[in-house]
Formats: structure tokens, sequence, C-alpha cells
């Protein structure tokens, strides 16, 4: 599939850890572009790089070499990388994240965590009251619950509805099935689904689920940091 | 339907994770800003109770012989002896300064009362002067009885401490041993929280004559005209022969510096408190932090930036604190009094009245040092919270 309006180009990405004396190519050479409102899934082995691509698109680390370009904004090239501060700002305007963990606060309430985001940044886009986003996921009567008082998969939900609450342009979500059981994981492949066709929203997936990858439109396999062919 | 959420909440619902934790910071902050406030109180009060105490004592310089003990705890030191007499030519001395407003006259005289406590002890007897005494300590009241009914009479007047220790009421009599005299107790006065509590009083001729002193006295009380130059009184009384000086400024000068040791002593353990209280604070507020790395991750991708998350962290210090010296300003006006016990019995010499005064302006100044502390000892943890990398808290999920 061949996106009209490119999100993310990403050329020649490479990034190396060096532990020690060891040096590890996590991701290696890797060109792909992902078209707005495209969903794209990851798979791969553990280890494969999944989670390491998808910090450098989603711009929470800087790359060893090759560039990232969001939109017409070059994030980082063979002759810039970005400061933590800078790549903040980026985050908070383009990114929204959901993880493997909830990390929902426990003394805030549902409505209170999906409004955490407010406190530190508020898109003039964003909606003044979440509460449309929470009924679509279906959390309107969870408002004032607790976290210890939701299930796992209400709890990724509220994460959701968090990731959503300051209409990112892409939503990156790294193993959001990863601590549920298969139906909840069907659940919330369905919500991604359903986010990517009605709101539009770019998605990233990395997911070792070869059924959740399904719901996406393009999947991208890595092996040992690379693209497989 | 609630549509925001501020900082400050966040930072305080943080707090309640761990409940035990956070109260148990609280009361140590609590306990330090309570040994704070008590230690400002201290200050103030204690100056305030001896210039009380001093200014109940109706005069401001006492002439007494040269080496003789000027009061009564001296006196029951040396075991009664030591008594050293001046002559009562010494009042036209006195009386020729112009800074002299009036004086009064007093004989102290002490036995051994064998049937004092267990093995005896010195029973001392004040001799005053009805035309003048009583006018110099117009806070002296009667719980029984009036003053003397005449200069000469046998009659005895007890301090409050005095008539519940020797067990007598207006009417009884009390015998002077190794004297076998007996004066009439003729009057009993309230408590007065000051020395007289404890005196028994009996007019100045009358034991002069029964001790044998005629004509001579052991203390002269001098008070001073207001606005008279005190120091200038004194280098004049210091001319005459074999007399001293005592004082009430001076008294007041010795003692302050003698309870001075002490509230270095109390400022010390303060200070400690504090530091103790702070590294508490640092404590929790940095377990909390380490607790909530991947969280502060996950906030930091959210597009919280390093300020804010420094702001949100400080705010949780500043929390604990404000809370902890609000404790602890509670405790110490609560507990005032057991502060005030505390003080007495660490103490070599503590005048009567409230040793502690704990009022808004202390309060206010203990929660603003409290804070000034909250605020240094957040720097740290906060500091710590706002360099957390998203990505270190990511990848500590592992892949």
């Amino acid at each position: 599939m061949s996106p009209a309006i490119q999100a993310l180009e990403a050329k020649n990405l490479k990034k190396i850890y060096i532990r020690g004396a060891e040096r590890i190519v996590a991701v290696d050479d890797v060109s792909l572009t992902i078209g707005k409102g495209e969903f794209v899934s990851f798979i791969g082995p553990s280890g494969s790089g999944k989670t390491t691509l998808i910090n450098l698109l989603g711009c929470l680390d800087n790359a060893t070499s090759g560039s990232l370009t969001l939109g017409t904004e070059t994030i980082f090239a063979s002759d810039k990388c970005m400061s933590e501060s800078e790549l903040t700002r980026i985050r908070r305007r383009v990114f929204g994240y959901i993880f493997q963990k909830f990390y929902l606060v426990p003394t805030l309430t549902v409505m209170e965590n999906v409004l955490l985001p407010f406190a530190f940044f508020k898109k003039a886009e964003a909606p003044a009251d979440p509460t449309p986003i929470l009924r679509f996921l279906g959390l309107d009567q969870r408002v004032n619950h607790r976290p210890s008082e939701l299930s796992g998969g209400e709890m990724q939900r509220v994460a959701i509805a968090r990731a959503l609450v300051n209409k990112p342009e892409i939503l990156l979500a790294d193993e959001p099935t990863g601590n549920l059981d298969s139906k909840r994981s069907g659940e919330i492949g369905e919500v991604l689904r359903s986010l990517n066709r009605r709101e539009g929203l770019t998605i990233l997936l990395v997911t070792h689920n070869p059924m959740l990858a399904k719901v996406a439109d393009r999947t991208i396999t890595l092996i040992d940091g690379k693209i497989a062919k | 339907m609630k549509t925001k959420i501020s900082i400050y909440e966040i930072a305080f619902k943080n707090l309640l994770r761990k409940k035990t934790r956070t109260l148990l910071t609280i009361l140590g902050i609590g306990l330090s800003a309570w040994v704070l406030t008590s230690l400002f109180g201290f200050n103030q009060g204690y100056e305030s109770a001896l210039n009380k105490d001093i200014d109940n004592m109706g005069f401001q310089v006492l002439l007494t012989a040269k080496g003789c003990p000027y009061e009564a705890a001296t006196l029951m030191l040396k075991g009664g002896t030591g008594l050293r007499y001046m002559q009562e030519s010494v009042f036209a001395d006195i009386l020729k300064n112009k800074e002299v407003e009036k004086i009064t006259p007093m004989l102290m005289q002490a036995v051994f009362d064998p049937n004092k406590g267990e093995s005896g002890g010195i029973s001392a007897y004040l001799g005053v002067d009805p035309a003048t005494y009583p006018a110099m300590k117009p806070y002296l009241n009667f719980k029984q009885g009036a003053w003397f009914t005449d200069p000469l009479a046998h009659e005895a007047v007890l301090g409050y401490e005095a008539a519940e220790l020797e067990q007598r009421e207006v009417g009884d009599k009390i015998l002077v041993p190794e004297k076998n005299i007996e004066y009439k107790v003729v009057g009993i006065v309230t408590r007065s929280g000051t020395q007289d509590d404890g005196t028994i009083f009996i007019p100045i001729q009358t034991l002069q004559k029964d001790f044998g002193q005629e004509g001579k006295v052991t203390a002269v009380g001098i008070k001073v005209w207001k606005d008279a130059n005190t120091t200038e009184l004194e280098n004049k009384l210091y001319e005459l022969p074999d007399v001293q000086v005592v004082s009430m400024a001076q008294v007041k000068t010795t003692i302050m510096s003698l309870v001075s040791t002490a509230k270095v002593m109390v400022f010390s353990i303060a200070l400690i408190a504090i530091l103790i209280a702070m590294l508490g604070v640092i404590n929790t507020i940095l377990m909390s932090v380490f607790e909530r790395f991947q969280e502060i991750g996950i906030i930091k991708s959210m597009g919280a930036m390093p300020w804010d998350v420094f702001r949100m962290i400080w705010t949780e210090t500043v929390i604990l604190c404000t809370l902890g010296g609000m404790v602890g300003i509670g405790f110490s006006f609560a507990l005032a009094k057991l502060t005030d016990l505390l003080i007495r019995r660490l103490l070599p010499y503590t005048p009567t009245g409230s040793l502690v005064i704990v009022n808004g302006k202390l309060a206010l100044l203990t929660l603003g040092i409290v804070l000034v502390i909250g605020l240094l000892a957040g720097i740290y943890p906060a500091w710590k919270a706002a360099r957390v990398r998203p990505l270190e808290s990511i990848r500590s999920e592992g892949e």
C-alpha cells in the first residue's frame, strides 16, 4: 500500500548500543515510509529490534546513523541530532504512546488518569472534555473508579484514552496486549482498528501476537534489526 | 464532570500511595517543627518570665553587707550560716541619693529545725518593715488575714508554700526552734509565683529583738525612680563601706548567661532533629521517585518537560513539609505545658511564669523555616526525577 501523504520516513536507520566490549546493532539499516492514516504493525522474535525501531520512529531516542523525517521536519540526520527537550516538544505535539504496562497512577481516578497529560501540556485542538473518548472506549461508566477497581483490558483502554486525549497525529503501541488474555487482546485490537478507521489515526503497533498484527493495514517483520524481505 | 487536573493535585495524590510512609515523614517533620517552635517560644518566654520575676521583687537594687548571701537558696546551701550585717545608719546614706524613691530594710535569720524533713533542716525568717515592705510588693494578696497589727507584734505572715509546708492557718502559732519563741500567724498570702511563696515574714523590729540583732539588717531593697540612672546609683552605692550592691539587671545577665549554655544545647538538639527530618524527607521522596521511575518516564513521554517533573516532585516535598510544619505547630500549642515542664527539668534555674510562649508570629516563622528546609530537601529528588529519560524507563520494561 502506498500512502498518499507521508507521516514518517526513515532512511538507513541504525542504532548501535555499546555494552562493555560488546557492540549490539539493535536496528540495522532500516528504511521505511509510513503514510498518514496508515496502520502498521511490527512483528518479530524477541530481540529483533522492534521496540528500538519504534522508539526511534517515536522520537524517544536518537539514531546512531540514518535519518528520520516527520512530515517535512527532519528529526535527525547525519548532521542533526535533537536534544531531549526538543524531542519532548515533538513528542507532545505529534505522538501518543501505549505500552505493555499501563502505568496508571493508582491514586487517581480513570478520568484523572486520562486528564494527566493536560497537567503538563494541552494542545489547542485537544478536546475540552475527554468524555467522548471514554465513551468510545466503553469507559464512560468507570470514570470515577480507581485503576485497582478495573480489569486489565479496562486499564489498557484507560491508557489508550490517556494517549489519545491530546489528539496525537501518530499513536505508538508497544506490546499493548502483552499483559492481556486473548479475548482482551482482541478487544484492544478492535479499538485500535476502529481508531484508525474512524479517526484516521496513524498507528504503529509492535506485537508478538500474529493475530493482533493482522488488524493492521501492513505488517513489517523484523529479524536481527533488519526488515525481513 | 472534571476536565482538568493540576500538577499540585497530582503531587498531593502521589503522597497518598504510601500512606504510612507519608504519615511517618509528616510526623518526623512535625516533631522537628515542635522542637523548633518550642525553642523559639522558650527564647521569648524565658526572658519575659525572668523580667517579670525581677519586676515582682519590687526593687531594682539590693544592698547587702559584703559577703552576705542575698537570697534564700544560697542561705540554705550555706546551712543558714554566713549572714553578715549592716547598721541601720546606712539608710541615711542610701536615701541621700536622688535616684532612690524608697527603701525597705530586711533582716534574714535562720535556725536549725530538727523537726524539718527526715534529719532536720534550716528554717529561715525574713524580717520586713510593715510600713514599707507591703508598699513595694503590691501584688501580694492575702488568702487569709492581713499584714502585722503592730511593728513590734509577735506575729508572722506566711507565704503560700510556707503555710502549706508548716500546715498553719491564720490564728495558729509557729515555734522558732533554738529560740523557743512563738509567732502567731496573722496572714497567709496567695501564691505569687515568686520567692515570697516560701517565706515566713516577721516584723523586722521583733526579729531584731528576738535574735539579738537590734539596729542591724542583712539587706536593703532600693526602689529607684522611674527613668533614674540605676548604673550611676550603683556606682555611688559601691562607695559605701563594706556593702555589696546586687543589681537585678546584673542578676538577670548572670542567669541569662547560665541559661545560654542550656539554650545552645536545646538549639543543637533542634538542629539535629531538623537535619534528621530533612534526611527523612529526602529519603521518602527519593524512594518514591525510584518506585515511580517508569511512571515518570511515561509522564515525560506524554510531553512533560524536566521542569514539570521537577515541580511535581518539589511540590510533593513542599506538601509534606507544610503538613509536617502544621502538625508541629499544633503540637507546640497543645503541648506547651509539657515543653515547659521538660525545660524546667533541664535548666538549673527557671523563673516562674510561662517559660515557653508560642504565638502566631512564631508559628509562621517555624512554618517558613520548615518550608525552606523542605524546598532544599526536595531539590535532589526532584532533580533526579527531572533527569529521567523516557527511553530509560521504557527500555527497563524490556523487549
